[in-house]
Formats: structure tokens, sequence, C-alpha cells
């Protein structure tokens, strides 16, 4: 039987699943993407409604409960996913330092042609 | 030796145009960097046609960092040997500027650091916070510098290579020092005057927190 942290959790899921095609349609992410999170949020909603498929990983890896498990599993996920977002901004960072600085450069190079030049035509 | 001198500045209408003023006598080819401002301080600079002068504008508000990188890449681009780093506040006296450049002119260093003359006038909270960051950088890095937070610097082009930094905020100054000291950068230091004209502006207590994160940052990474 579907207890109530349960029809949470799928409620949650799905509305991802429902953002996740949204966005695939505003062309805001990929196919690959789109398939990528289908993937995940249909494991995790398989896992929802039959949470005793965990039961045996964690006996695998020596975790007494599934509950424990889940939660090791959600750090790892979202470990990785901040440590991901990091690295991508600094690098857009760094991106968008090198392109105002080359406009910057770019921008103060014309204006001292065009002074040089006037100042030949004297 | 061709030095230029680089001012970044953001947001200082009511001092820039002094500044400029103030580094005009010395006919050294001025570069001012304008960091985003949204006062228009760049419009009161090319109201002056000063014909040394040059104004890089930054579009969007990078950081100090940030804008000192562009004045020294411009400025190396266009045939200097050296650059003297100044603020764009007001805050240094440009008639120090010729210490910097006869150490400079003697060619036994790589860089030269100013120190601010904490005599007087210097808020005590920052003065602590310089001494505190001097000592770590000391410890970390294996550098001694009296005033390792001071924006009135000079490099050599050999310099800049060596220490180029990736700071875009006002960690840039720290990060310089650290580098210098991970390279055995050849320095010497000047004393400066220093003139503090807004107490709300530059390094708060929250940039300096995260500057000593920073620190602990580059002793891994330098």
């Amino acid at each position: 039987m579907i207890i109530g942290l349960q029809i949470i959790a799928l409620i949650f899921a799905f509305s991802m699943i429902y953002f996740v095609v949204l966005h695939y349609k505003r062309g805001e992410i990929g196919k690959g993407e789109v398939a990528a999170w289908m993937v995940m949020w249909t494991v995790a909603i398989v896992i929802i409604i039959f949470p005793e498929i965990l039961r045996r990983f964690a006996s695998t890896f020596l975790v007494t409960r599934v509950f424990d498990l889940m939660t090791i599993g959600g750090f790892i996920l979202v470990i990785s996913m901040v440590t991901s977002a990091y690295i991508r901004t600094k690098k857009l960072e760094k991106k968008l330092e090198d392109l105002i600085r080359k406009e910057a450069m770019r921008d103060a190079n014309y204006k001292n042609q065009i002074t040089n030049n006037k100042q030949k035509h004297k | 030796m061709n030095i230029f001198i680089v001012v970044p500045f953001r947001n200082e209408k009511k001092h820039i145009v002094d500044v400029v003023k103030g580094l005009s006598k010395y006919k050294l080819p001025i570069v001012l960097v304008d960091d985003g401002s949204t006062d228009k301080s760049g419009l009161k600079i090319e109201g002056l046609r000063l014909k040394n002068l040059t104004l890089l504008t930054h579009k969007v508000n990078l950081g100090k960092g940030a804008a000192m990188k562009t004045g020294a890449e411009y400025a190396f681009a266009n045939g200097a040997g050296a650059i003297i780093f100044m603020d764009g506040d007001n805050q240094h006296d440009p008639s120090d500027l010729p210490k910097f450049t006869k150490e400079l002119e003697k060619g036994n260093v790589e860089a030269v650091f100013g120190a601010r003359n904490f005599a007087g006038g210097v808020p005590l909270i920052r003065l602590l916070g310089n001494k505190f960051a001097s000592f770590i950088i000391r410890v970390l890095f294996g550098i001694k510098v009296s005033d390792v937070l001071c924006g009135f610097k000079a490099l050599t082009g050999k310099a800049y290579k060596k220490i180029k930094w990736e700071s875009t905020g006002y960690g840039v100054e720290t990060e310089m020092i650290a580098r210098a000291g991970k390279t055995k950068l050849k320095f010497s230091e000047v004393t400066v005057r220093a003139i503090y004209h807004d107490k709300v502006k530059g390094v708060t207590i929250l940039d300096a927190i995260g500057i000593m994160g920073e620190i602990v940052k580059w002793w891994f990474t330098i």
C-alpha cells in the first residue's frame, strides 16, 4: 500500500518529468539531456513505488536500512551536481571575463586609431 | 623603461578627474579601466581629452582584479616595460610615483610594492585586518611584505607573467603577493601615503572573510 510520503514523492517526481518535458519543448535542453533526466526520474518513481528493490542493494553495501542508503545516494548525487555546476559557472565566468576584456581593448584601440588619423589629417 | 600607470575604478565620479589631473603632471601614459560604472564616471574622463590617456570600459562589472588585468594586458600589448597600479578613489598620492619609477629604473627588482604609512588616519579594523593578512601570507607563502592589501604597486612585464592572477575581485592584492612568494619574485618596498576619502567603499568585512578563504585555496592551488 502506498503511504502519504510516497504520494508526495511521486507528485514531486512527476512534476520534475513535466518540467523536463517543458524545458525540452522550449528548446532549452537537448534530446540527450531529456533522455538522461527521464531515465533518472523513472528509476526514482519505480523506487518510490517498490522501495523493497533497494533492500538487496542496501545489504550489499552493508547499510542496515533502505532509508540510510537513499540518504547516502542523495548526498552523493547532490555533491556531484553541485561540483559540476560550480565548474560550469567558473568556466562561464572566465569566458565572460575574456569577452568583456577583449571588447574593452578593441574599443580602446579603435578610438586610438580614430584619434591618430584625425591628428595625421591636421 | 616605458612605464604605464594603470588605474582601475568603478563609480568614482567624485574622485576620478582629480586622480587623472594629479597623474597627468608626470607625463607617463595613463590607462584607466572603468569596471562597469553606473554613475557615468567614464564620460567625465572622455571630457578631459588628454593625450596620453586611454580609457578601457568593461560593459559589465567584473571586479577590481579583472579590471587590473585588463589594464595590464593593454599596457604590455602597447609597449609598456612596466606598469604602476593605483586606486581610482584618490587614495594614493601621485607624488609617490617617482619612488616607484626610481626603483624600477634601477633594474634590480621585478616588482615594487607600496606600503601605506599607518601612522594616522587608517581605520583600526583595516589596520588589524592588514596585519593579520600579512602574517598569514608570511607563514603560508614565505614572503614578508609590510602591506599586502596596498593597491599602489609596480610590476615589470617579467613579473606580470610570473604572477598573473586569477582573482577577479578584491582578493587580487593578496593573490599577487602569494604568487610573488611562490615564484620568489625579486621585489622592493616603498612607503606611500594613503588618504581615506570614503569609509564605506573598498574591502568590507565580508570581502575580508572571502579573501581569507581564498588564501587557503591558493595555498593548495598555486
